[in-house]
């Protein structure tokens, strides 16, 4: 089993400036790469994969240092946004490319078996403009692993799955690293695919690294609004969004707890008489979760939860809710010294 | 899927129609103009035969040199950054626009016998005007933009995410070119060097300053004839219009046929460049 380890990796891509990064991907360990659009995620994974030069720092493969090896030598998988099927192959023959271009003279054998076991056998002379998003997937993963690469790096490979499609996903993530021990570098936007098959996160603003860690400082510890967000704070304010916040309200309060960038929390339950806070219901939608109530407190639009049995009714649009927000519940954005490093 | 509305749809019709009666009128024309059995005597004609066997070959060279050094200008263009870029995407374009006449004339001007590119001929042994080669020569010039333009284009579209796939599953970037980045771009490759060819065999101005008679020489060994275009014009010029629409005729029967032989072929899937957007 192979450890990969990423030091302070610097890459540029125009005038866009990517690092410094630092990862150690060890056998079936599984980082999900967060960030917004242009954060540096798919720069990140390029980079890994020798597709950009790297301007500092070293890539190393079991101590080896392979950061200027030729993206075909490097033993790494990556599957890009998109898949990257080859359109003119059809799924037998995408499947057997890197048994091909490596001359090895089992290419057809090794390739049924990877159809068997991926479920393709049966698709193997379909094209791929003509699978489904989860087939595709599948003949990217079989295709990538053909390789028989030590490290799999994978940019957005929940897109435009329905969610059959993604919970195999999430099965066959889990194979590759508890029987392929394979280190897996995910970017996603998908926070259900994300808590679900990764160990660690590292969390991407401008280029720069502003949060590694488990869930948990994940959870503890949103660097910004969007981390929040993906982490599933359902009320995320801005500090701007906060001040203007007539005096007196909630927004007042929670400027006062909230970090350089702001403040986020979940959802609050509705309490059927009372609360510390009045809000006014502006919709009422069921959940997996119970009821969410999106209200306005003033300008403030907060989402609150109504659990299914609480109270006598739902509330109406228009109708006054109470609710309570525990200090203990927010979490500060943009602390001025983010947790790097910090584990789970 | 949203349904046209039948005015849209009679727009789309008639806009079209106009466009294809345009195409095919003058060809019926040609075809009403010429009986069947002087088309088919111009068919048995050994000298129509000979024109049109020197025309497919030349044309088949030129889209030999197409190939050659079309398709990597194509891709450079479509694939490097340089400083310049736009300047040799307009010379390109520069053959398209130049009145054929003047392209005659200016190959006429450069071989000539004190001229370098005359001199160079000379020294290598390879005549040009009244040869092979000045056909051959006029044809690249006025044909090969076509195929430098679609492969541009072609090259283009090509995701170099898909190619970035092909490097990381072990190909190097040779292997990456010809496995993925040729096969992908082959149906707008293909597409231009069909253009190329149409536009090669269509060609008359520059050869008849050129090569207006073609005599055995170079790879070239059959009876003295010319090009179709040349063969036909001069059965204008002699008042002969029955015969110049017979060997149009036959002429355009064989392009026709070529053209309609690889769109079928593409269809079918026995071209490979379709296969993955036509298989069920």
């Amino acid at each position: 089993m192979t450890t990969w380890s990423v030091e302070a990796l610097e890459a540029r891509l125009d005038a866009f400036r990517l690092g410094p990064v630092d990862l150690e991907l060890a056998p079936g360990r599984t980082v999900a790469v967060l960030g917004s659009s242009g954060a540096g995620k798919t720069t990140l994974l390029r980079a890994l994969a020798g597709f950009l030069p790297v301007t500092s720092g070293r890539i190393r493969r079991e101590g080896r240092d392979i950061t200027e090896l030729a993206p075909e030598r490097r033993g790494l998988g990556y599957v890009p946004q998109g898949l990257g099927l080859f359109a003119h192959r059809n799924v037998a023959r995408n499947v057997s490319y890197p048994y091909e271009v490596r001359g090895r003279t089992d290419a057809r054998a090794r390739s049924r078996e990877l159809l068997a076991r991926f479920g393709l056998a049966e698709l193997a002379h379909r094209y791929p403009a003509r699978l489904s998003g989860g087939e595709r997937q599948r003949v990217a993963l079989a295709r990538a692993l053909a390789a028989e690469p030590q490290v799999v790096v994978w940019d957005e490979p929940g897109q435009a799955l329905d969610v059959e499609a993604r919970h195999a996903l999430v099965d066959v993530l889990d194979d590759l690293r508890s029987n392929e021990r394979l280190p897996v570098v995910l970017v996603t936007h998908d926070p259900a695919l994300a808590f679900s098959t990764a160990e660690e996160f590292l969390v991407l603003r401008r280029g720069r690294v502003v949060l590694r860690g488990g869930a948990g400082a994940l959870l503890d510890h949103p660097p910004d609004a969007f981390v929040a967000r993906f982490a599933g704070f359902e009320n995320v304010f801005d500090r701007a969004a906060l001040a203007n916040t007539p005096a007196g309200s909630l927004g007042r309060w929670l400027l006062e707890r909230s970090g350089p960038g702001g403040v986020a929390f979940g959802r609050p339950h509705v309490v059927p008489a009372g609360g510390t806070w009045t809000a006014t219901v502006a919709s009422v939608r069921p959940t997996p979760e119970g009821v969410a109530v999106a209200a306005r407190m003033r300008s403030l639009p907060v989402v609150l939860r109504q659990e299914p049995g609480v109270g006598a009714s739902l509330p109406v649009p228009g109708a006054t809710v109470g609710f309570h927000l525990e200090e203990k519940s927010l979490r500060a954005l943009g602390s001025a010294d983010p947790p790097i490093g910090e584990a789970a | 899927m949203r349904r046209d509305g039948p005015y849209w749809l009679a727009l789309q019709v008639a806009l079209s129609g106009s466009l294809l009666l345009l195409f095919v009128l003058p060809i019926v024309a040609l075809f009403t103009y010429a009986p069947p059995s002087r088309i088919l005597a111009a068919w048995n004609n050994s000298q129509v035969r000979e024109a049109i066997g020197l025309t497919l070959y030349a044309s088949g060279i030129a889209v030999l040199a197409a190939v050659v050094f079309a398709i990597p200008l194509g891709y450079l263009l479509a694939r490097r950054r340089f400083p310049g870029r736009a300047v040799v995407e307009s010379v390109v374009a520069l053959p398209v626009v130049v009145p054929h006449l003047l392209v005659g004339l200016g190959l006429f001007l450069l071989l000539l016998p004190g001229a370098p590119l005359g001199k160079a001929m000379a020294y290598l042994g390879i005549p040009v005007y009244d040869t092979i080669w000045g056909v051959v020569l006029v044809m690249v010039f006025v044909s090969a933009p076509y195929t430098v333009l679609a492969a541009d284009l072609s090259f283009r579209a090509v995701d170099d995410r898909v190619l970035e796939a092909a490097r990381s599953l072990g190909a190097g970037p040779a292997t990456a070119f010809l496995t993925v980045t040729v096969p992908l771009a082959l149906r707008g490759l293909v597409a231009g060097l069909l253009l190329s060819w149409a536009r090669a065999v269509s060609e008359i101005g520059g050869i008849l300053i050129l090569a207006q008679v073609v005599y055995p020489g170079g790879p070239y060994g059959g009876p003295v004839t010319s090009t179709v275009s040349v063969y036909v014009y001069n059965l204008v010029q002699q008042g002969d219009l029955p015969d110049a629409a017979a060997v149009s005729s036959v002429f355009l029967l064989i392009a026709f046929g070529i053209f309609l032989a690889v769109r079928l072929g593409e269809r079918s899937g026995w071209l490979p460049w379709r296969r993955g957007e036509l298989a069920p």
